[in-house]
């Protein structure tokens, strides 16, 4: 609100009137010269003056020892670029990977929609920007001089650092109200990289021709490959942007917003299971079993539903709801569909929650559309996950490399943060008894190292199911991050929860809001915000612990750079490569990850007391 | 909102002498570990009543009516509520609180929420109301408080004054029949007090059962049609306003009086 207020007042004030209304501004921060720069901040006295000497050898040896071993030419940096592939999707079959580049294309879609939708980016002065290419280029000429390069290379990168520091130079003097979007920008970078990969052969090097690698195939290069569907990507997520920002103002924007985000929640499910995996569905079986199931229990579902949210059904509707959850874990004990077993789970805690989400006509409706969308989604799933996949690869499951790491990362999130919250409330809920499972299952989870979990799932776990019950390595491994990771954002969101002050439960207490209603509605949505920052390290944390999997031997991100590259014949000893090359990755996701959640928790704050 | 007409409504109008009983306080005893904060207080507040409660801070003004909604359970005694006998039964506790508004002192809105949905969170999910209807009436509340340009914004953007204004549109947002405030005034800056009391002032004239912990005598001196003089927990002297600023009987009552006149 200020910001806004002072802005205004600023712009009613040319110039010329700042000398006559002094009093009003604050005195100007008069900006220093860089060399009167650099003796305030780096050379003010003795002392500070030698740390500044020290740290900037120190410094220049770190950046010239790392040069000297990234272009040294004993490095063979083909073993990564001519195994992207591998690293990336192991070893999808080639004649599908048209999928792979369905799902990345739909995923850019949903960005770029979102990124109009929310708003992103910001206006940056096109001065800033040319003094930023400035540093830019200053930085890769002294790379270039620091660098081992050959004479011919380090002219080409001296010229292009040159070039960059030219472009800012012309850009810095622009004037000040001159801006451009920090999008177009980001747009601009990304478009450069594209053309590149039409220029220069990424990839390419002298002995594709000679020796074909076993896992790449022809024709060969990464930029040859790859450069036609990365300029379709770019198109797709540019286009959606301004489909985003056009039909943005025509909708209701709460609502758009809310199923955008629900779309971010279940695309990767469907891409994953149906896109990617490309199941081969048996009509027969469809028609005469899944179909009837899914119509089944939606219809008297939601009849059962639409009756127990009438706010007038009191005690009666408690009764019926446990007795549904009691068929629910009754089902276990007899021989019967999965399916039917998990919905009709599903069905009784819908039930249970009713009165706390019961009403008037469209509260009720709205409550069943979405035990129907859920029937729809689950149903859905369980059917595409029984059904084999044409997508056949060496190996137990169809993707590898990092799509794999991204896959299991994106389980355990989703997984974790519903059960973390759930283990949260329930240690710090008035039953002993729901206190005391939740804190037993927290402490020990927390006292065990990750790693021997995994191996405890991938080894034993397989062993202990009964007959018939199958777990493929995959989601057992899936199951062991997500309990783990509970644990540890059970006890972030117990923190949030702590800092709800008393007086929030009695307020709500006070107006006759239930438990349910409180938690749902006031305790949660405070705890969840303050509980953000140390959330979102863990989901950092959790992302780097997925390479923990090349440990117990699943392709994974890791294990293909730590294992299997250095492993081929004629990419011996490529490991040192593949693992700054991995590390790069990692660095550059985890980075963006914690970028967001500062702008996340910059936007929840406005309503803060 | 059908009580809008506070111009007509004076004082005076109403029957207090027949009006039914609907706070009844029977032997009402709490203790904090070894601390007794009440000690056998029994009190009958009739509809349409408006009560002050003073004494001295520590003698147990806030636990009491505090004991009324449930936010603290009574050890002794019994509290009956428009007939419903307070007890460890759920199902009553929730019927009691939807029918008594209650006003805290720190103003306790929630912060994650516009003063809009603060008003009608309530009304939808408690009373069942659907959202346009209870958000109408979250509007027309504010317009009775005095600020209806602020539905948008978030608690952390209003003055104290008028927090506790939305504060008190919230409670009377589940049309109670009992209104308890619990020092309602006193986190406030002196320029605000009064905004508030106007608020209450109104509240009192259109009928609402009030049940008062403040230290703003002037309130209690126009306002009030009983007052109850608290101290260690028991209450020590009732009468009206005159007869309580006047001449009051009791030893301690008059002490109290005579530190704060």
């Amino acid at each position: 609100m200020n910001s806004k207020n002072s802005t205004s007042k600023n712009q009613f004030k040319p110039d010329s009137l700042t000398e006559s209304s002094n009093s009003e501004l604050p005195p100007k921060v008069p900006v220093l010269s860089p060399a009167e720069w650099l003796k305030v901040n780096l050379f003010s006295n003795a002392f500070n003056s030698i740390l500044t000497i020290i740290s900037t050898g120190a410094i220049l040896l770190i950046i010239r020892g790392l040069l000297s071993f990234i272009f040294n030419p004993l490095r063979q940096w083909s073993a990564t670029a001519t195994n992207m592939r591998l690293l990336m999707t192991q070893a999808y079959p080639e004649h599908q990977y048209v999928r792979i580049w369905v799902t990345l294309g739909f995923l850019l879609f949903l960005t770029g929609i979102s990124l109009a939708f929310w708003r992103a980016g910001r206006s940056v002065q096109i001065s800033q920007v040319g003094k930023r290419l400035l540093v830019v280029g200053a930085f890769i000429s002294l790379v270039t001089l620091l660098a081992p390069f050959s004479s011919r290379a380090t002219i080409i990168w001296l010229a292009v650092g040159l070039v960059i520091v030219g472009i800012g130079l012309l850009m810095k003097p622009a004037n000040e109200d001159k801006t451009t979007s920090s999008m177009t920008l980001l747009s601009g970078a990304f478009l450069l990289a594209i053309l590149s990969l039409w220029v220069i052969p990424y990839g390419h090097h002298s002995y594709i021709s000679t020796r074909t690698p076993r896992i790449l195939a022809e024709p060969g290069t990464v930029a040859m490959t790859t450069k036609l569907p990365w300029t379709i990507m770019f198109v797709v997520a540019v286009c959606s942007y301004f489909l985003g920002s056009f039909i943005r103002d025509k909708i209701d924007e709460t609502r758009s917003k809310a199923i955008l985000s629900t779309t971010w929640l279940i695309s990767p499910l469907f891409l994953l299971f149906l896109v990617l995996r490309d199941p081969d569905f048996d009509t027969g079986h469809l028609f005469s079993t899944d179909i009837p199931i899914f119509l089944f229990f939606s219809l008297v579902g939601s009849i059962l539903l639409l009756w127990l949210t009438r706010p007038e059904i009191g005690e009666k509707g408690r009764v019926i709801s446990a007795v549904i959850l009691f068929v629910g874990f009754a089902t276990f004990l007899f021989q019967m569909l999965m399916i039917v077993r998990i919905l009709t789970l599903v069905l009784a805690f819908f039930a249970l929650a009713a009165p706390t989400f019961s009403g008037q006509k469209p509260a009720r409706i709205r409550y069943t559309k979405m035990w129907i969308a859920t029937m729809m989604i689950l149903c859905w799933l369980i059917t595409a996950i029984n059904t084999p996949s044409t997508a056949k690869v060496p190996g137990d499951f169809f993707i590898g490399g990092f799509a794999i790491t991204l896959m299991i990362f994106f389980f355990t999130m989703v997984l974790a943060f519903p059960l973390g919250v759930l283990l949260a409330l329930a240690r710090t809920s008035k039953f002993p008894i729901f206190r005391m499972i939740s804190t037993t299952f927290i402490e020990f989870i927390r006292g065990v190292p990750l790693i021997t979990i995994l191996i405890f799932f991938s080894v034993m776990v397989p062993l202990f199911l009964p007959n018939g019950m199958d777990l493929t390595e995959i989601a057992a491994v899936t199951i062991a991050f997500v309990i783990f990771e509970a644990a540890y954002l059970a006890e972030n969101v117990r923190g949030g929860l702590q800092s709800v002050t008393r007086g929030q439960h009695e307020a709500a207490e006070a107006v006759g809001m239930t438990n349910a209603q409180k938690t749902f509605f006031i305790v949660l949505p405070q705890a969840l915000r303050v509980a953000i920052p140390p959330m979102v390290g863990q989901i950092i944390a959790t992302f780097k612990e997925t390479g923990l999997l090349a440990i117990i031997g699943i392709f994974d991100f890791l294990y293909i750079a730590r294992s299997v590259i250095p492993g081929q014949t004629q990419y011996m000893g490529s490991t040192r490569e593949n693992l700054l090359f991995v590390s790069l990755i990692y660095l550059v996701i985890c980075f963006s990850m914690s970028k967001a959640s500062q702008r996340v928790e910059k936007r929840v704050g406005l309503g803060e007391r | 909102m059908t009580q809008n007409e506070t111009e007509s409504s004076v004082r005076g109008d109403r029957d207090l002498a027949n009006a039914k009983d609907i706070i009844v306080c029977e032997g009402v005893s709490k203790w904090f570990g070894d601390f007794q904060a009440l000690n056998n207080v029994s009190a009958t507040i009739k509809e349409q009543e408006v009560v002050v409660v003073l004494g001295p801070s520590g003698s147990g003004k806030s636990t009491w009516i505090r004991c009324i909604n449930r936010l603290e359970q009574h050890q002794e005694g019994r509290i009956m509520v428009d007939g419903v006998e307070l007890s460890n039964d759920l199902r009553n506790i929730e019927k009691v609180r939807s029918e008594v508004g209650m006003v805290f002192q720190m103003f306790n809105l929630f912060p994650h929420l516009t003063v809009r949905d603060n008003i009608s969170l309530a009304p939808i999910w408690v009373r069942k109301k659907p959202r346009s209807e209870a958000e109408e009436q979250a509007t027309s509340l504010l317009e009775r408080v005095g600020i209806p340009e602020q539905a948008d914004k978030f608690p952390g953007q209003l003055s104290g004054g008028q927090q506790q204004r939305v504060a008190i549109a919230r409670a009377l947002a589940m049309e109670p029949k009992i209104m308890l405030f619990d020092e309602p005034t006193s986190a406030l800056d002196p320029e605000m007090i009064k905004e508030v009391l106007d608020v209450m002032k109104e509240l009192a004239l259109s009928g609402m059962t009030m049940m008062v912990v403040t230290h703003e005598m002037g309130f209690a001196k126009e306002v009030a049609d009983k007052i109850m003089f608290m101290e260690g927990g028991q209450i020590v002297e009732t009468g009206t306003p005159e007869h309580f600023f006047t001449n009051p009987t009791e030893e301690r009552t008059k002490l109290f009086l005579s530190q704060i006149l």
